[in-house]
């Protein structure tokens, strides 16, 4: 459909914008309402912890400038990404950034601290702040402004420029709480200090509280800086994955060994790998041999073998041999690179649960003002002498404990470090809906080959002598089908040569025939034998027990003659057993699904302990189990090996696609376990049901902090226990809040998989 | 009641009104597409 014809459906681009400057969930949700109040634009999402913002627009409409410019608008910088950027530059810049930010943060918090000593101590003198009226005490109190001032127009300056820019835009954020608070208590000092005998000669003493002004802002800029530093160590994961690869490559140019930078390395080169040393990128090994640590990227403890032929993974760690290979993928087309992609996406993104975060912080700082108003009121009214100064330090304290920055980092910084966390550990989540749809999963199907058992059968049995296994080796030779390869590697095992064959035909789901030295040769399954005819009577007893050990038996016949059986066993992995209790003890049913005979999935079940198992399915049968047990009610998450269960696992409440090694579709499910332990599976789900505890405790402590901080800061414990917060415990308070919160979220960095 | 209290009570009651104009009705007023609670997207 092309929109010439119906006008419907505009063309769409997208395109992310950095957005520098926001600090809380107020700021990134007024960016947000800029982009997508902008004509043109279908969708914006714009994330605070990451400073990115994702926008579908029409390019016919309006323009990159043109949204640039609605951002920049709004108060926060905005550039567009280089477009030649690779995740690891986009992380460099980004470290620049944030390290700049925290440079900045601690000059100014140092140096507020400093004059909110002075002021203080100043204020200690007598006269300083009793508000008396004679000349020493005036001039105390110009010097306490002199000391002032470059807190606010210096180090807080940010503050109120931010909050202008949202005003006008009537937008209201943490920084209009903390400019609208410190400047009333200002102003009012400023008008004391001015104006100090004109209001002695009233009856009202020329109090100041230049001090309240600068502790409140140092104690901000303190939280800004603690949390700054936080949010850097959240993005720690994706930055260790980042540094993983080395910065050259020892490349064959000319017939020279040459090292290069890796940015110029090329698809085609032919690389030098010696050990001890980083492999440059992905590619095939050309000779040598060695063992690869690939943890790094997979959370595989074990190196794994390299020969000729094999597939290298750039950022892995060469043990042993040394190797040359040829380079397949550079750049941004590697494994870790698009690692990295799928982390930084993830961690972009928004679980459901944020809405709720997003709706609270949206109102939250329009009603807190009319809070302070209401508490200004009720205390000038009623409240005790002096009732004007009363009443203006309530509302200060009011405007300035109530601050929405937990509440704005309190899902975000917990999908950060827990996505971080995965990926260290070879979970990668694709996001915060994923996360929080696994925390729910009550039942695990596991696709039973490449998941519970190895994926790579083994011949196990021969029944006939070797004569059979040549025979049946020569002819599956010329067959690409997993059972053929395994019979053809044992009999190369076993040294054996396999004579050329005539007439090779396949028979799909049956097994293949062909001529050799002019007799006619069948392996393949009973069906196979059924269809040419030949009788399996005397080994139909052998064959009954292998298939009941769950081993899959292939036939060989020569001229129409039984000559003997090879039995197959896809061997059960290890870790199987551990995963399925893990599971149940996590009250996660485990069922069984496989296209396999029921003899051979009801010894995997019965070896590996599960709930259920269900046999004989074709690929849409999976489909339809998978919404059989989601009609039931149940949560589910199917396990597969993501290329030929597709469909289940994208219609599974999670789809889990479980690779062996790097080599795995990393884009097909909503988690991707990069390691072919089953016990990822247990991981990931535990993984889950942390994150989202951890952040419906940061919900939790965001909001019961406000609940309980506002009324106390209003004085409704001032009538029956005389107890009144200051405004400076109420910004410490607030600082506090914010780092605890993300103090929390980083506890998900001691996750381990059970 | 005195004249201040009774003019800081209806300053505050009108502040209290404006904050609701200018941070809720006005900000939609120029975002008529937005949802009525509009501070905040899914």
């Amino acid at each position: 459909m092309t929109d010439t014809v119906t006008g419907t459906l505009p063309a769409s681009e997208q395109c992310t914008i950095t957005v520098g400057g926001m600090t809380c969930a107020a700021c990134s949700s007024r960016v947000q309402r800029a982009l997508e109040t902008t004509p043109g634009v279908s969708t914006a999402n714009v994330n605070l912890m990451t400073g990115a913002a994702t926008v579908r627009f029409d390019p016919g409409a309006v323009s990159l400038d043109v949204l640039i410019a609605r951002v920049r608008d709004t108060g926060y910088d905005a550039s567009l990404p280089d477009p030649g950027a690779t995740p690891e530059t986009t992380l460099d810049a980004q470290d620049a950034e944030r390290a700049a930010e925290d440079r900045s943060l601690r000059r100014k918090f140092a140096v507020s601290l400093a004059l909110a000593l002075l002021t203080t101590i100043v204020g200690l003198f007598p006269g300083g702040m009793s508000g008396e009226a004679t000349g020493s005490a005036a001039l105390l109190r110009w010097l306490q402004l002199a000391l002032a001032l470059p807190v606010v127009l210096w180090a807080g300056r940010h503050f109120y420029v931010r909050a202008w820019l949202a005003f006008r835009h009537h937008g209201a954020d943490m920084n209009t709480l903390i400019a609208v608070g410190t400047g009333a208590a200002l102003l009012f000092s400023i008008a004391m200090t001015v104006g100090g005998g004109w209001f002695a000669s009233h009856g009202i003493a020329p109090q100041v509280y230049y001090e309240v002004v600068t502790w409140l802002i140092a104690f901000i800029l303190l939280g800004n800086w603690l949390e700054a530093r936080a949010r850097t160590r959240t993005a720690g994961a994706i930055r260790a994955l980042a540094g993983l690869r080395p910065a050259t490559a020892r490349v064959l140019r000319d017939g020279n060994e040459v090292d290069v930078p890796l940015a110029e390395l090329r698809v085609g080169d032919v690389a030098l790998v010696r050990p001890g040393e980083k492999i440059p990128a992905d590619g095939t090994v050309l000779d040598g041999s060695s063992h690869v640590d690939e943890s790094m990227l997979t959370g595989e403890p074990l190196p794994v073998p390299k020969a000729p032929g094999d597939a290298v993974t750039g950022a892995t760690l060469n043990r042993a041999g040394a190797f040359r290979f040829r380079v397949d993928r550079v750049g941004r087309d590697t494994v870790l690179s698009r690692i990295i992609g799928l982390v930084q996406q993830a961690q972009a993104s928004r679980p459901p649960i944020q809405r709720l975060a997003d709706r609270i912080s949206g109102v939250f700082v329009p009603v807190v003002m009319a809070l302070a108003v209401a508490t200004f009121v009720v205390w000038y009214d009623l409240g005790p002498e002096p009732r004007l100064v009363q009443a203006l330090v309530s509302a200060v304290t009011v405007l300035v404990i109530a601050c929405p920055c937990a509440m704005g980092l309190a899902v975000p910084t917990a999908v950060m470090v827990s996505t971080g966390r995965g990926a260290e550990l070879g979970i990668l989540i694709r996001g915060g809906e994923a996360l929080e749809r696994a925390e729910g999963i009550d039942t695990v199907v596991f696709d039973k080959t490449g998941t519970l058992t190895a994926g790579h059968p083994a011949l196990a049995t021969v029944h006939g002598g070797g004569r059979v296994l040549a025979l049946a080796a020569a002819v599956e030779r010329r067959s690409e089908h997993p059972i053929a390869e395994t019979i053809v590697a044992a009999a190369r095992e076993r040294g054996m040569q396999l004579p050329d064959v005539a007439g090779f035909a396949v028979h799909p789901g049956k097994g293949v025939t062909a001529t050799l030295d002019g007799r006619h040769i069948a392996v393949g399954n009973r069906a196979l034998m059924d269809a040419e005819r030949i009788p399996v009577g005397t080994l139909s007893a052998e064959a009954d027990a292998q298939a009941a050990r769950a081993r899959t038996v292939v036939y060989v016949a020569a001229d129409g003659a039984l000559q003997g059986l090879l039995a197959v066993e896809d061997p059960i992995k290890r870790e199987s057993g551990d995963a399925v209790r893990a599971l149940q003890a996590l009250d996660v049913q485990v069922v069984v699904l496989t296209g396999d005979s029921r003899a051979t999935a009801e010894h995997v079940g019965r070896a590996v302990g599960a709930d259920r198992v269900v046999a004989e399915v074709l690929p849409e049968g999976k489909l339809a189990e998978i919404r059989r047990l989601q009609a039931e009610g149940r949560v589910v998450a199917m396990v597969g090996d993501g290329l030929n269960d597709a469909p289940a696992l994208a219609a599974a409440d999670v789809g889990i696609a479980m690779g062996t090694g790097t080599d795995v579709a990393m884009e097909t499910g909503a988690v991707t376990l990069m390691r072919g332990d089953p016990r990822t599976v247990v991981g990931a789900i535990a993984l889950s049901r942390r994150t989202m505890r951890i952040i419906r405790q940061n919900l939790f402590w965001a909001l019961i902090y406000n609940a309980l901080g506002i009324p106390v800061a209003a004085g409704v414990l001032y009538p029956l226990l005389g107890l009144r917060l200051s405004p400076v415990l109420a910004g410490a308070a607030m600082a506090l809040s914010s780092v605890s919160v993300v103090s929390n979220s980083l506890r998900l960095r001691s996750f381990h998989v059970a | 009641m005195t004249l201040d209290r009774i003019l800081v009570t209806v300053a505050g009651i009108a502040a209290i009104g404006w904050v609701y104009w200018y941070f809720f009705r006005a900000a939609h007023a120029g975002a008529a597409s937005r949802p009525a609670e509009g501070h905040h997207h899914d």
